[in-house]
């Protein structure tokens, strides 16, 4: 099982086609992906990275079902929140964030496999690639970068950075298994969770994204920006309710090993904003 | 009389995973490596769908599979009693 007191990262150099798992011992404190993310766009900024990054419930509990993506368009630095598949492929990939740097010589296809990377021309069957039941497939094709032919990102921020750095796409796939010690007090708060279903959305009829039954549609486009906290602990506006109470927070957050505290909680905004400063330096 | 998991309605399966992910926690696992129930989505006809078809390794049948079928949101799965013959 994959250490969760460390923070994981596989770095992905386009140019040079090299592959790197860091671990960051103290990184632990940018809690959720958006914070995690930001903090690694401040420490590869030189290097124009695009950053796939997920917080410490993505994978574990229901409705916490969205990806961060933080990016730099042109000076702006932006986050989006794409739902679907995603964030559980990462987390069974074993990896907190994904760091996609420099620019390919020919559009490529990444293949993901945990933390074993293959650069692939794009005359490959993007279709082909990953294993079946347990992959995403972020494809891009008609000008919009789709995972798994539906989901996406608000706005064109991702197309444009896929095009500068030459991504034709890239799949996903994880197979690694966790097993929190306590597993019955994780199942009791995992069923509690999936129970309290308080969501600002309607059971619909689409596609929905992994660990959440809601099919709401309105995740289809993900979304931009938005509160910092509830980016950091669920990343979907519609579950923001779920994880509100602190006290259910911390309850998750202990039953996986995680030893987060209050402070860390409450000094996250300030954190963040601390680090936005910094990269605009 | 043996009862099985079978997935009656897999034209409304919304891709969400529960049902895997339910299969795996009863066998204290979380991650979806050797899976007793994998979801495989393609693409719909439609650009604004999704098809996911539904595969069950008979041993999930081991499993408490009431309460796989109860999770689903959109009641893709029947519990089905067999009749010996």
């Amino acid at each position: 099982m994959p250490d969760l007191s460390t923070k994981r990262v596989l770095k992905i150099d386009l140019n040079k086609k090299e592959v790197e798992m860091k671990t960051f011992v103290d990184l632990n404190k940018y809690l959720g992906g958006v914070g995690l993310g930001l903090k690694l766009m401040e420490i590869y900024h030189n290097e124009n990275p695009l950053i796939f990054a997920i917080g410490p419930l993505n994978g574990f509990f229901p409705f916490v079902s969205k990806t961060a993506i933080v990016l730099d368009d042109a000076g702006s630095l932006e986050d989006l929140y794409l739902g679907g598949s995603i964030s559980l492929r990462l987390r069974f990939a074993g990896i907190d964030a994904l760091v996609i740097t420099g620019k390919a010589d020919n559009k490529t296809i990444l293949d993901i496999q945990n933390t074993q990377v293959s650069f692939l021309t794009e005359t490959v069957d993007i279709q082909s690639l990953g294993l079946p039941g347990k992959r995403s497939v972020i494809n891009y094709e008609k000008n919009k970068v789709l995972l798994d032919d539906y989901f996406t990102t608000p706005e064109n921020y991702l197309e444009k950075t896929f095009t500068e750095k030459n991504l034709q796409g890239l799949v996903i796939t994880g197979t690694e298994i966790y097993k929190p010690d306590n597993f019955e007090m994780y199942q009791k708060l995992y069923s509690e969770m999936l129970e309290k279903a308080d969501l600002s959305v309607e059971k619909g009829i689409y596609p929905s994204c992994s660990n959440c039954p809601m099919g709401c549609g309105k995740s289809r486009v993900g979304e931009i920006s938005g509160n910092v906290l509830v980016n950091s602990l669920v990343a979907c506006q519609f579950a923001d309710k779920m994880y509100t109470d602190i006290g259910i927070v911390f309850s998750c957050l202990n039953v996986l090993g995680y030893s987060y505290t209050h402070e860390d909680i409450e000094n996250l905004p300030k954190l963040i904003e601390e680090t936005i400063r910094k990269i605009s330096l | 009389m043996p009862k099985t998991l079978e997935a009656t309605q897999p034209d409304q399966c919304n891709g969400c995973e529960l049902c895997s992910l339910e299969a795996q926690r009863q066998l204290k696992k979380v991650g979806l490596e050797e899976s007793l129930i994998r979801i495989f989505r393609k693409k719909g006809e439609d650009p604004q769908t999704v098809d996911n078809s539904i595969e069950i390794d008979p041993r999930v049948n081991m499993l408490n599979i009431e309460k796989i079928s109860e999770i689903c949101p959109k009641s893709v799965f029947e519990v089905v009693e067999k009749t010996e013959e």
